[in-house]
Parts: C-alpha cells; structure tokens; sequence
C-alpha cells in the first residue's frame, strides 16, 4: 500500500478530487470523451513513437525465438487489423454520439497497435510484413475475423460489440498481458502500452452490454446463440497463440477465467 | 469534467451511509499512466504475489487494477474504475474482505 493514513474522519474527509464522487452522467462523460483518452495514451506512450523507448537496446534473439515472435506479431497483427476495420464500421453503428465517440478513440488505438506491430516485424528483419501476416496466420483467428466483420455488415451493434469488445479483447488482454512477461525487453514495452489500451475496449464493451441487457435482457438468448459461435475459433486463437509463444499446456495462463468472469457478469453463459 | 455541485451531492449521500470514523488518506502517485494526471493518484497496478490491499482499495475484477479512494471503504460505497470505464459497488463477501461488483 503506498497511501499513509490520516486517522478517523466522516465523509467530509472526501477528497473533492475523488473520481469515485462523480455522478454518473458526468463520469462517463469524462472517460469517454476524447480529451480523457488523448491525456491517458499521452501519459504512456509520449516519447515512444514505436511503442517503446527508442534507447532501448534490442536484444539479439537466437534463430527459434525469433521465428516464434514472428509468426505471434504476424497473429497479432490479423487480431489488430480484425479490431481496426471492426471498429471503423461500429462508430456507424454506434446508437448514441457518447459511443461514436468513444469507438473513434478505439479506432486511433487499433491503428497504433497494428502499426507498432508492423514496424516490430520489420525490425526483427520481415521485408514484407503484410505477406508474412498471410502467410503465418491461424486459421482460427482469420476465421474470426471474418465472422465479426460480417457481423458488423449485418449492422448488429449489440452482437459486434460482444465480439470485438468482450471476445476478441478479453483474448488479446490475457494473451499480451502473459506475453509481455516473458518478451524481450522492446516487445514487452510495446505489449504494455498495448494492454493499457485494451483495459479501455473491454471496459467499454462489459458495461456497454451490461447495460443494454437490463433493459433487454431476451436479447441474452441471441448473444449466447453468437457465443456458441464464436467460442471454438476464440479457444483455437488462443491455443495457436500459446503455442507460437512456445508454452506447454499446463503453463498457459487461463483465458477461460478473465472471459468466464465476463460473460458471467453479463449472464451471457451458455 | 463534473461541477462542484456534484461533488457535493454524492457527499451528502454518502453522510447518510458511512460511519463517522472512517479512516482517510492521502494518496501518494503510485506511477500509474493510464488515465489523465488528476485521476492518476486513484489507481495502481496489482504488483501480484507480496502485493496486499489497504482498507481504501479493491480490484477492479474488469481489469484488474487497483481502485483507491481517499478514505476506507465500507460495503455499499459506489467505486469508479476509469481505466476501463466501470462502475461498482464494493460489496462484503463471506469470508469478510471487501469486493467491487460490477453495475451495469
């Protein structure tokens, strides 16, 4: 703990700072609004026009580690470009400017990601990322890409929002979150900025729904019927992931429980 | 941004349920990035094992971070998690530890 006590006091203790005095209207307006997320992204990503310290020394990975990190940053890359197109189509779908906003902050970090992740390729010596991306991707997550992309064609906000915002970025959070404990110091650095945004997509995403569903809660049954769908190509993203990252099963972090959770609280569980 | 009126309203209404002798704090930077410097003090990352909450913090079970206020919490407060944009009640479970529920 790095808070130092002050002794008892009543309410009126209450910092008139304190977040958690807002009400409600004014708190979302704050967190969804472009200034909050031009102030957050600028506290940790200022200086890194990469994702990472650019006097950061790059360490020499042997030749296996290296092939691993590419075919994963290829994957990830399919992961970003899936979220990037998937949210450009929902700030149309969006059903309140509050939401268009918020799906244009998430537009810029889907950009970034895929940029970082690009420029990342390069580095460890890719000439043609975009070709590499084809060819080392997993069917899995192409396959998901795809099935979200139609969803947001169909113009099914609801829907594209549980696949994009609770499927697909609880996916990457578990994913980068275990991944940039184990990467090489730059890698790691750019994961970290990456997850940071990610808390905001899924956040959005649980509470956009959350919401939406204790004012329709028969729109479950059509979310579970999505979520049967999609769960076998989210679970085979997720094992071709690990494997690139060279885990055994046993030592796989359990996407199943930060997603579990979220469904859960959603009441979305099949 | 919220005005002071409404500041002061979620104030009284939480006269109403606390007790008069909650402890306070004065929250240190903790080197937390993800939201705008105001909001900063407010939250922390859980350091993992050896990590420990004080009776003004609980985790966000959205994403994770640590959520703090400037004094103890007790069950029914209302917490916000800016980094992922959640609101919560913090609830008591069972075993007695205090807990954020997600709102919707």
């Amino acid at each position: 703990m790095t808070s130092t006590q002050l002794g008892a006091a009543g309410s009126e203790g209450l910092d008139s700072e304190e977040p958690h005095g807002l009400d409600e209207t004014a708190f979302y307006r704050e967190v969804r609004s472009f200034s909050f997320w031009f102030e957050a992204v600028e506290g940790y990503l200022e200086g890194r026009p990469h994702g990472y310290v650019p006097s950061t020394p790059d360490e020499e990975l042997d030749p296996r580690r290296r092939e691993r990190l590419i075919t994963t940053l290829c994957n990830y890359c399919v992961g970003e470009a899936a979220a990037l197109e998937g949210a450009s189509g929902m700030v149309r779908l969006a059903p309140n400017h509050n939401s268009r906003i918020f799906m244009a902050t998430q537009v810029a970090d889907e950009a970034r990601h895929l940029e970082v992740f690009l420029h990342r390729l390069g580095e460890l010596g890719v000439t043609d990322p975009e070709l590499e991306v084809r060819r080392r991707a997993h069917p899995s997550i192409v396959a998901f890409k795809h099935q979200l992309l139609e969803l947001v064609d169909a113009g099914d906000w609801d829907a594209a929002v549980f696949a994009l915002n609770v499927l697909l970025e609880t996916l990457e959070f578990t994913v980068f979150r275990h991944h940039a404990r184990t990467a090489d110091v730059i890698t790691s650095q750019i994961l970290d900025g990456v997850v940071s945004d990610e808390r905001r997509h899924l956040g959005f995403g649980e509470n956009t729904l959350g919401h939406h569903l204790v004012g329709h809660p028969t729109d479950r049954t059509r979310l579970i019927e999505i979520k049967g769908h999609l769960d076998s190509l989210v679970m085979g993203a997720l094992d071709g992931a690990y494997g690139d990252l060279g885990l055994h099963r046993g030592e796989r972090p359990k996407l199943g429980r930060d997603y579990l959770q979220a469904v859960e609280r959603l009441g979305i569980l099949s | 941004m919220t005005g002071t009126s409404q500041v002061h309203q979620t104030l009284e209404t939480d006269r109403e349920v606390a007790d008069d002798d909650r402890r306070t704090f004065v929250l240190d930077e903790t080197g937390f990035k993800e939201v705008p410097k105001r909001w900063r003090r407010f939250y922390r990352h859980w350091q993992g094992e050896g990590d420990s909450l004080g009776p003004n913090e609980v985790i966000c079970p959205v994403c994770k971070v640590v959520i703090r206020s400037t004094r103890e919490f007790r069950p029914g407060d209302r917490v916000y998690c800016m980094p992922c944009m959640s609101r919560m009640v913090v609830v008591r479970r069972d075993d007695g530890t205090l807990e954020a529920e997600v709102t919707y």
